[in-house]
């Protein structure tokens, strides 16, 4: 019954959305229909997490079976974590991988469990890319690479931007797929939302991303009742905030930007004012958890919104463990698991979880080789995909034999990615709504991988 | 005929008594060619000056050389020159945050250390109440490229030495660029914040951590790419020309090993950390044989042979000169500074006349010759940045592209020193402001990464900024968020002061604008001049008009309707756009 419902209810839209004329974003085959309906109709959201400053994927995701284990702890030694602490967040053995058994970093025990309960999935060795690339041509410099690797800012902007472009890129994935489709929302504002300031990844050519704060909706103090004594100063200093009109570009989009948080920060607070109440607690003292806090209240209050397709952002830093590796690492595992695994309930509260997906993204992965008790920047590393519509419980494209001078090392252990962010990023996109048409041209190198380049882990 | 004659003779360059606009003058000034900042050139040579500045020009000058104008110092400045300001500034003692973080510590409670509200406490002090306002407002801009961060949780352990940190810059930010780099490099709080210190040679399958060796060129030095004298970039086949590759940091990351904590002996117990000297927070890195690497050290063309014996002092010597002499440094670091000081945009020939001071040490202003003639001076840089015809010219106020977005904490500043604010406990207790919702959304000295709190080259997307192929750094700040923290920040702060206590520590003096309270377009005026040099909009001015007579004075508590009109002049004059952005 609700199959039909929603069925009908899609078709529906389908044919309204089909009178927005060609550049509408529809996006939904009759392959994606049986997904759908076993969602709330018509809503579906990507949230990236971003760890800033480099994710030691090593440590995140490690090989379990004792040889493999063996390799990586001598390769590692100083910041190798021991076998025996990895027993409580085995995995495996994945057919995919060979029958290759892994562990998850023990602090990340939520992982473990939504990976057992099938909605997690690990995408090995992902980074980008622009086109496959082996280690001799990455050593002849025979293909084109991304530019500037290994470097912070601009890696954290070739991973976002929707081709590999160091710092300066302008466009965002994120931001492009919601290009095409925020006609399906009431409010275009809502559409591409960071709690985490400004990203890159949710800059489309028309699209602005909306940074809303951990608290939900502020407002200006000033702009309601009476203004130090006066009645009528509130609207003057209104004006004086809102006035567009300047000829300095500067001061004009000081302007917009404020008129655009007046208005939609008014919205969201009258939408949040009706949200449910969330019973699962914030965890304390976690930034990504407040973050994502947010983000699931206004996912409560889509309905409110007119939202309809969402992309948000949320992020925390301290991944750069040059030093400290060991001890820093842990904590920002337990402070994601924490914040995860709160959302990954905050979801279920709202029975929502089949309609959103969460992914991690971060500036690159580490070297394999150790510095004495850190590593350094590296280039292709692990990353999680999570929610109700994933096909967890997997391992995703080729996880690499952990030694030094295998076909996947470019030095020190550092990863060639053997999958690009463009499959990753398209395999988001075509379950967000995006047509294979659309999904090229919000990434443009995206062919270059293949007939069919996309990932397994959604529909 | 120009006002503004001086004779120079030998005598050292003294600032005269208030004179009249256009007056000429006649003083002594030195000689000597080899003093930085003294007069080169003959006796008694006629200097022309120029004009003193206007009333705006000095206001103007003020908001990029300083943390904020005020009615005095603009008074001052207007019957002086801009050389003699410098020379002041230039002779003006510092003042030592490690002094204010030991003043402090002395005053707390058994087993209370220092937090980061102390440090970012003693920043507001020397930003508001200093008088060495240039060599602060230049080392919070150095903070700003050679940025370490208490948001850092090892840094973090380390208040005092991060206040040293803020010293350092200031110290060299009236010395020479090559002695800057030795002190951002050797302080042992960049040691912890890019991790060489404690770095080790190369063992097994361990290398020495790369971290600082990246850094140091993409940041602090030379940059990604290749440029030309005036800070554009060398084309190759119509390419950028990337400046190092990744060899290049392998090779420099040999050098930076072996440096760790300061002290009287050199054991692996103190390498390690393990034998404590008290100041090793505040005493530059000193070097450790043992764990420098002996390899062959090959970056940037440069090559220090393997060592038979370790000298990691003598190969730090030969990479920071490396670093110091690339084309690159004067134009890439000469920019940035314009941008912190005056526009986020400046014309390449501006970097280039930067870059030349940069290069030969020497800036000449209408005959007034500043700067030691050794590559680096910072004095001759400054200058340069500051005294450039673009960034005096006042014509520039209608340019809709030039300028700079006043970051938070510029903004408050401005406002606090305009209103002479001063803190009752005297330490100027305002504390971290990072909250951007409900704060300033920015923290002196807590970036959030070795990128700042903005990179130089941020575009803001989908804006007329982006389609007119300009950058704008500070907007990387401002979004719907943080335009209503900096607001609802600002609001509480015109009536109550700002700082924690109660009254708020912090409180601005308006008894000026009080005087003018009952005359609109006079305190209009005044905040027009003192905030925005002169630049106020009609239709700001006719708000704040209908605000303040909106407040009426026909009550029975006349002192507060005053105060109310001066609260809304002032929370108006502060939201408004061309305060917000600096021209």
């Amino acid at each position: 019954m609700t199959n039909q419902v929603s069925r009908r209810r899609f078709l529906k839209t389908a044919s309204a959305m089909s009178m927005l004329g060609a550049g509408a974003p529809f996006a939904l085959n009759l392959a994606t229909i049986g997904a759908a309906s076993a969602q709330v109709p018509d809503y579906r959201a990507i949230v990236c997490l971003f760890m800033f400053g480099g994710n030691d994927h090593t440590n995140t995701v490690i090989p379990y079976d004792l040889a493999e284990h063996t390799d990586y702890f001598n390769a590692r030694t100083s910041i190798a974590l021991d076998r025996n602490a990895l027993t409580a967040t085995a995995v495996g053995p994945v057919a995919a991988q060979g029958g290759r058994s892994f562990a998850f970093h023990p602090a990340l025990t939520a992982f473990k469990q939504q990976y057992d309960a099938g909605k997690l999935a690990v995408v090995a060795n992902v980074g980008p890319l622009v086109v496959p690339t082996t280690k001799a041509q990455y050593q002849a410099r025979s293909v084109q690479l991304p530019p500037k690797l290994f470097s912070h800012n601009d890696q954290q902007s070739v991973w976002q931007a929707n081709s590999p472009t160091g710092e300066g890129a302008r466009l965002g994935w994120g931001g492009r797929m919601g290009d095409l489709l925020a006609a399906q929302n009431t409010d275009t504002i809502f559409t591409c939302i960071s709690a985490s300031g400004n990203a890159l990844l949710l800059s489309g050519q028309n699209v602005i991303q909306y940074q809303v704060s951990s608290s939900g909706a502020v407002n200006f103090s000033a702009l309601s009742g009476s203004l130090f004594g006066s009645a009528s100063a509130g609207t003057a200093y209104r004006r004086i905030l809102t006035r567009t009109t300047a000829s300095h570009l500067f001061e004009n989009e000081v302007s917009k930007v404020t008129t655009r948080s007046i208005d939609a920060n008014e919205k969201l607070r009258v939408a949040l004012a009706g949200a449910p109440a969330l019973t699962t607690p914030i965890p304390v003292n976690n930034s990504l958890a407040s973050q994502l806090n947010v983000v699931a209240k206004m996912i409560a209050v889509r309905n409110t919104l007119g939202a309809k397709r969402q992309v948000f952002f949320v992020s925390f830093g301290g991944f750069d463990n040059h030093d400290f590796l060991i001890d820093q690492h842990n904590q920002r595992m337990q402070t994601m698991n924490a914040a995860v695994n709160a959302f990954t309930s905050w979801m279920q509260e709202l029975t929502i979880q089949n309609n959103v997906t969460l992914f991690t993204a971060s500036d690159f992965g580490r070297t394999l080789t150790s510095n004495g008790d850190g590593s350094d920047h590296g280039w292709g590393a692990h990353h999680f995909v999570l929610g109700g519509a994933v096909s967890g419980g997997n391992v995703y494209g080729t996880f690499p034999v952990v030694r030094f001078g295998t076909n996947d090392d470019v030095g020190q252990g550092n990863l060639l990615p053997t999958t690009s962010v463009d499959q990753y990023a398209g395999t988001l996109g075509r379950w967000l709504g995006l047509t294979n048409t659309n999904v090229t041209t919000v990434l443009p190198n995206f062919a270059n991988f293949g007939g069919s380049p996309y990932l397994g882990f959604l529909p | 005929m120009r006002g503004g004659w001086v004779a120079r003779t030998t005598r050292a360059l003294t600032r005269p008594a208030a004179r009249a606009r256009s007056a000429s003058i006649t003083l002594v000034v030195a000689l000597s060619m080899s003093v930085a900042g003294c007069i080169g050139g003959g006796d008694s040579e006629q200097v022309d000056y120029g004009t003193s500045p206007s009333s705006a020009e000095a206001s103007r000058f003020l908001a990029q050389a300083s943390f904020g104008a005020n009615s005095s110092e603009i008074t001052k400045l207007q019957s002086s020159y801009y050389p003699y300001w410098f020379e002041e500034q230039f002779a003006a003692p510092q003042t030592l945050h490690k002094d204010q973080m030991d003043a402090v510590s002395a005053t707390l409670p058994a087993g209370q250390s220092l937090n980061d509200n102390h440090v970012v406490n003693s920043f507001w002090k020397q930003a508001i109440s200093g008088q060495d306002q240039l060599r602060q407002r230049v080392a919070f801009a150095l903070s700003q490229i050679f940025v370490v961060s208490l948001q850092d949780s090892t840094v973090s352990n380390y208040r005092r030495g991060v206040a040293s940190y803020l010293d350092m810059l200031g110290q060299h930010a009236f010395g020479n660029f090559r002695e800057l780099l030795e002190g951002v490099t050797r302080h042992p709080m960049m040691g912890l914040y890019l991790s060489h210190l404690r770095n080790q040679k190369e063992s097994g399958n361990r290398v020495p951590d790369q971290n600082y060796a990246r850094e140091v060129m993409q940041l602090f030095t030379i940059g990604l790419y290749e440029l030309n004298p005036d800070g554009t970039q060398k084309l190759v086949n119509g390419q950028p020309d990337e400046t190092y590759t990744n060899d290049d940091i392998v090779g420099l990351s040999r050098v930076f090993t072996g440096f760790s904590w300061a002290g009287p002996d050199k054991t692996d117990a103190r390498f390690n950390g393990s034998t404590v000297d008290p100041s090793r927070d505040v005493l530059p890195m000193q070097s450790y044989p043992k764990f420098h690497s002996t390899l062959e050290k090959r970056f940037l063309g440069t090559v220090i042979p393997a060592q038979g014996t370790a000298d990691p002092d003598g190969s730090l010597r030969i990479a920071l000169d490396a670093l110091f002499n690339h084309p690159n440094v004067g134009p890439f670091f000469g920019k940035q500074l314009i941008q912190r000081l005056v526009t986020s945009n400046p014309s390449a020939a501006y970097v280039g006349r930067v870059a030349q001071a940069f290069a030969t040490g020497r800036y000449t202003y209408r005959g007034w010759t500043v700067g030691s003639g050794a590559r680096g001076d910072m004095k001759a840089t400054i200058t340069a940045v500051l005294l450039d015809a673009e960034a005096r010219d006042l014509t520039k106020l209608n340019d809709p592209n030039f300028g700079k977005v006043r970051e938070p904490v510029l903004r408050a500043a401005a406002w606090m020193r305009a209103f002479g604010a001063r803190s009752a406990s005297g330490n100027y207790l305002l504390g971290v402001t990072d909250d951007a919702a409900s704060s300033l959304g920015q923290s002196a000295m807590r970036s959030p990464s070795v990128f700042n709190f903005y990179r130089p080259g941020y575009v803001p997307p989908n804006t007329n900024i982006a389609t007119a192929n300009l950058v704008a750094p500070e907007f990387q700040i401002i979004h719907e968020s943080s335009v209503v923290g900096y607001g609802n920040f600002m609001r509480t702060a015109v009536q109550s002061g700002v700082g924690s206590g109660s009254p708020r520590d912090i409180q601005p003096d308006y008894s000026a604008e009080l005087a003018l309270a009952d005359n609109p377009d006079a305190l209009i005026e005044r905040l027009n001049l003192v905030l925005m040099y002169g630049a106020m909009t009609a239709e700001t001015k006719t708000e704040i008009r209908t605000a303040m007579n909106s407040v009426s004075l026909n009550v029975t508590n006349v002192t507060a309707a005053r105060q109310n009109r001066v609260y809304l002049a002032v929370l108006f004059a502060t939201s408004a756009p061309e305060f917000i952005v600096q021209k």
